[in-house]
């Protein structure tokens, strides 16, 4: 077990001013190894990719955990990165790769296909079942309920706005299945939240 | 007109435009008169809705320090030190500390019993040997002394200034040593306490060098030998 | 009105908007700045379970660590944060305990340089007796009592202090001096100091290594049977009794070694200085050498070399230095 004072204060965090483009003195800085320049690449990106980590994990924990990985792969890799994008979109890609590969391993290691939701139940019988009566929750955690497919479907579509056929390609699945699972996901989440 | 109840799919393509327009005006005319699948409808748009508008999540205040530390464990020196100049520090002291044992055991051998040319020729051969020791050890010295300048400026200034102030110390213990020999090259205590100087200046140098490493990796120090 | 006239008009008034803007974060900055901020306190405590013989390890920056035993097979931990508290944000304590160990530490997130976080921890931490403790600190003091597991310590400016803890192992400061009180048990301790001073009283162990460069060795009652020791401007002083066969080997630059013996245990000496002078109360065989090598070679420096071997020479001293004076005293 691994405690920690919870009563820290919050870690200190940069405050830069938010633009659209990264200075090249910063990503040049970044590349020679300047922790603190990485430190103020994670104040301006890492909530783009914690979001993505832990909405596609179904934790922010392992979210966290993606996060540390995602930060260090591109420690690693930044020496690479030749400026034909904004460095924001470079990093974003890498940790959506990375989430992907987190997935895939994920499902291979649950050796079954993309988890759905029941095919037979219509619609209107969706709808109306609940887990139970009255209970209100957040969509964040609604989404953490989800069957894992079915979750990085939903959050990979109405959260970061991939179109079904950039989704299939992405997690090898046929665009039916990932309209149908968007579909059950909205349908479990309504259900949940109301 | 649809008469049945359109499926769950296509009334959630209807939600994403996803239909032909033909197959859009179906939908629509049906939900016109469908209050349940209107229903239907209302609901998945809700969720899209409030899905596409999800703020972004912030990791928790403690993420930022592990992943710097994970950062810092493997950040390499600024200037990183070829593993050359490291090899190259290790043989000089290899050398110099063999060719400094050699040194002490010659001394340690039983006064030989012939005659002086031999003591002559064995002192000189000691001196020869003497010179050869310092000249790796100036190279070991001179290769920790570059990594030392390259790190100072992680050391605390107070640290920093013990440091220098103490090598200084093992440098006039050097030049006194040196400056004996010039006088005396054959005398012991002389060749002794340079080999001894020699010998402090790595291991101060070798501790300036690890207090370095580690308060660049951050303040959790290591031990040396643990 | 042409651009450049425009232009030329605009400026002034374009350079006064900019230093607003600008002026606006620096008012701000220095409102805040304005403000001093009390020193405050926060007390973090935690019980572990690590069993009796259980492994401690500290590891601060700046701050006393404390350790004493208390009773039981728990570790009570008393973590009490110094500082101003916006610069409580940058330290962290972690207590990382596993079966059998905790490790303790302070942690600073975005140090830029050295030293400015202004925020000091001060830790109290009582062990099981048994237990075993690795400390290690930067600057503030090092006290251990009553600890009978192994000790390691470790300080850069802080000092380091032992008492009724015998099997201290390892301890080191650059600029701190180390006090060891009661070590005695049949293993081996190695001290660095390099600008510190290192008193211990009542030291006994199998073997004693000690590097120093500038600090000064007062060992006092000490029974050890094997010295290895090394100093350049720092004196060496052993004050106490000699292990039959044991070696005693201590080489100084310019400070001065001295032997203070008590029993009668006999010892065969070897002594000499290139300028430095040897001296000894022993009356013994006694093969004083000035300007004279171990018959090789002329030496005609105004140093001394010292043979003798006093008693039945059992135990062996081999001192020398470079300018330093050797002192073989009886008690």
């Amino acid at each position: 077990m691994r405690q920690r004072d919870t009563r820290a204060f919050p870690s200190n965090r940069v405050t830069v001013n938010r633009t659209d483009e990264e200075s090249p003195d910063l990503v040049a800085r970044c590349q020679k190894g300047d922790v603190e320049a990485f430190a103020e690449l994670y104040a301006r990106h890492s909530a783009r990719i914690f979001s993505l980590a832990a909405r596609m994990a179904g934790s922010p924990e392992t979210g966290e955990d993606l996060l540390q990985e995602i930060f260090l792969q591109a420690y690693r890799k930044i020496g690479g990165f030749k400026g034909g994008s904004a460095i924001g979109t470079w990093l974003y890609r890498m940790a959506l790769n990375h989430c992907l590969d987190f997935v895939r391993s994920r499902q291979a290691k649950m050796d079954k296909a993309t988890a759905t939701i029941d095919d037979d139940e219509r619609p209107a019988a969706l709808a109306a079942r609940r887990d139970s009566p009255g209970e209100r929750i957040d969509l964040e955690r609604a989404m953490q309920q989800l069957p894992a497919g079915c979750r990085e479907v939903f959050v990979l579509h109405d959260v970061e706005g991939y179109e079904h056929k950039e989704i299939a390609a992405m997690l090898g699945i046929a665009e039916g299945t990932s309209k149908s699972q968007v579909f059950k996901a909205r349908m479990k989440l309504r259900a949940l939240l109301t | 007109m649809i008469t049945s109840h359109p499926d769950g799919v296509t009334l959630n393509d209807y939600v994403d435009d996803g239909l032909t327009a033909a197959a859009r005006a179906d939908v629509r005319d049906h939900l016109a008169s469908c209050a349940e699948c209107q229903t239907v409808v209302d609901g998945l748009r809700g969720v899209q809705s409030a899905a596409s508008r999800l703020p972004l999540l912030q990791p928790r205040r403690e993420a930022w320090p592990r992943i710097e530390r994970s950062l810092r464990a493997s950040v390499p020196a600024r200037r990183p030190v070829p593993w050359a100049a490291w090899l190259a520090v290790a043989a000089s002291l290899l050398v110099a500390v063999a060719l400094g044992f050699q040194i002490a055991s010659r001394r340690a051998q039983p006064a030989s019993s012939t005659a002086d040319a031999d003591t002559d020729a064995t002192a000189q051969s000691i001196e020869a040997e003497l010179r050869q020791a310092e000249e790796h050890y100036q190279k070991a010295i001179s290769g920790l002394e570059q990594i030392k300048n390259d790190g100072k400026g992680s050391l605390d200034p107070q640290t920093a200034a013990t440091l220098e102030k103490n090598l200084s110390v093992v440098d006039q213990a050097i030049s006194e040593s040196r400056a004996a020999l010039k006088v005396q090259p054959t005398s012991e205590p002389a060749q002794a306490s340079l080999l001894e100087s020699f010998k402090a200046k790595i291991s101060l140098l070798q501790d300036t060098v690890a207090l370095i490493n580690e308060m660049r990796q951050g303040p959790a120090l290591t031990q040396k030998g643990s | 009105m042409t651009l450049a006239r425009t232009a030329a008009l605009a400026a002034p008034v374009l350079l006064l908007l900019a230093s607003e803007v600008q002026a606006q974060p620096v008012q701000l900055a220095r409102l805040y700045q304005g403000r001093r901020e009390a020193e405050q306190s926060e007390r973090i405590s935690r019980k572990v379970r690590v069993g009796r013989d259980g492994r401690v390890s500290v590891s601060n920056v700046s701050g006393d660590i404390t350790v004493s035993t208390i009773g039981g097979d728990e570790v009570s931990i008393d973590a009490v944060k110094h500082g101003t508290r916006s610069a409580f944000d940058r330290v962290t304590v972690v207590i990382d305990d596993r079966p059998g160990r905790v490790d303790i530490s302070t942690e600073y997130s975005r140090i830029g340089r050295w030293g400015n976080t202004n925020v000091s921890v001060d830790y109290t931490i009582g062990v099981p007796e048994g237990a075993s403790v690795d400390l290690k600190s930067v600057s503030g003091t090092v006290r251990v009592s009553a600890v009978k597991g192994s000790v390691r310590l470790q300080s850069i400016s802080g000092n380091v202090v032992t008492a009724g803890a015998p099997r201290v192992e390892f301890a080191k400061t650059v600029s701190g001096n180390l006090e060891l009180n009661g070590v005695s048990f049949d293993g081996d301790l190695s001290v660095a100091v390099i600008s510190g001073t290192l008193r211990a009283n009542g030291l006994k162990a199998r073997s004693l290594d000690i590097n120093s460069v500038s600090g000064d060795v007062l060992l006092r009652n000490a029974a050890c049977e094997r010295v290895s020791a090394r100093t350049i401007s720092g004196s060496f002083e052993y004050a106490g009794t000699l292990a039959r066969n044991g070696r005693y080997d201590v080489a100084s630059h310019s400070g001065d070694v001295r032997f203070a013996l008590g029993d009668g245990t006999g010892f065969e000496l070897s002594a000499g200085s290139f300028s430095g002078s040897v001296r000894s109360d022993y009356a013994g065989t006694l093969d004083i050498g000035r300007g004279r090598g171990r018959g090789r070679g002329p030496n005609r420096g105004p140093g001394q070399t010292v043979q003798a071997t006093i008693g039945d020479g059992s135990a062996r001293l081999e001192l020398h230095t470079f300018s330093g004076n050797i002192v073989i005293d009886k008690r």
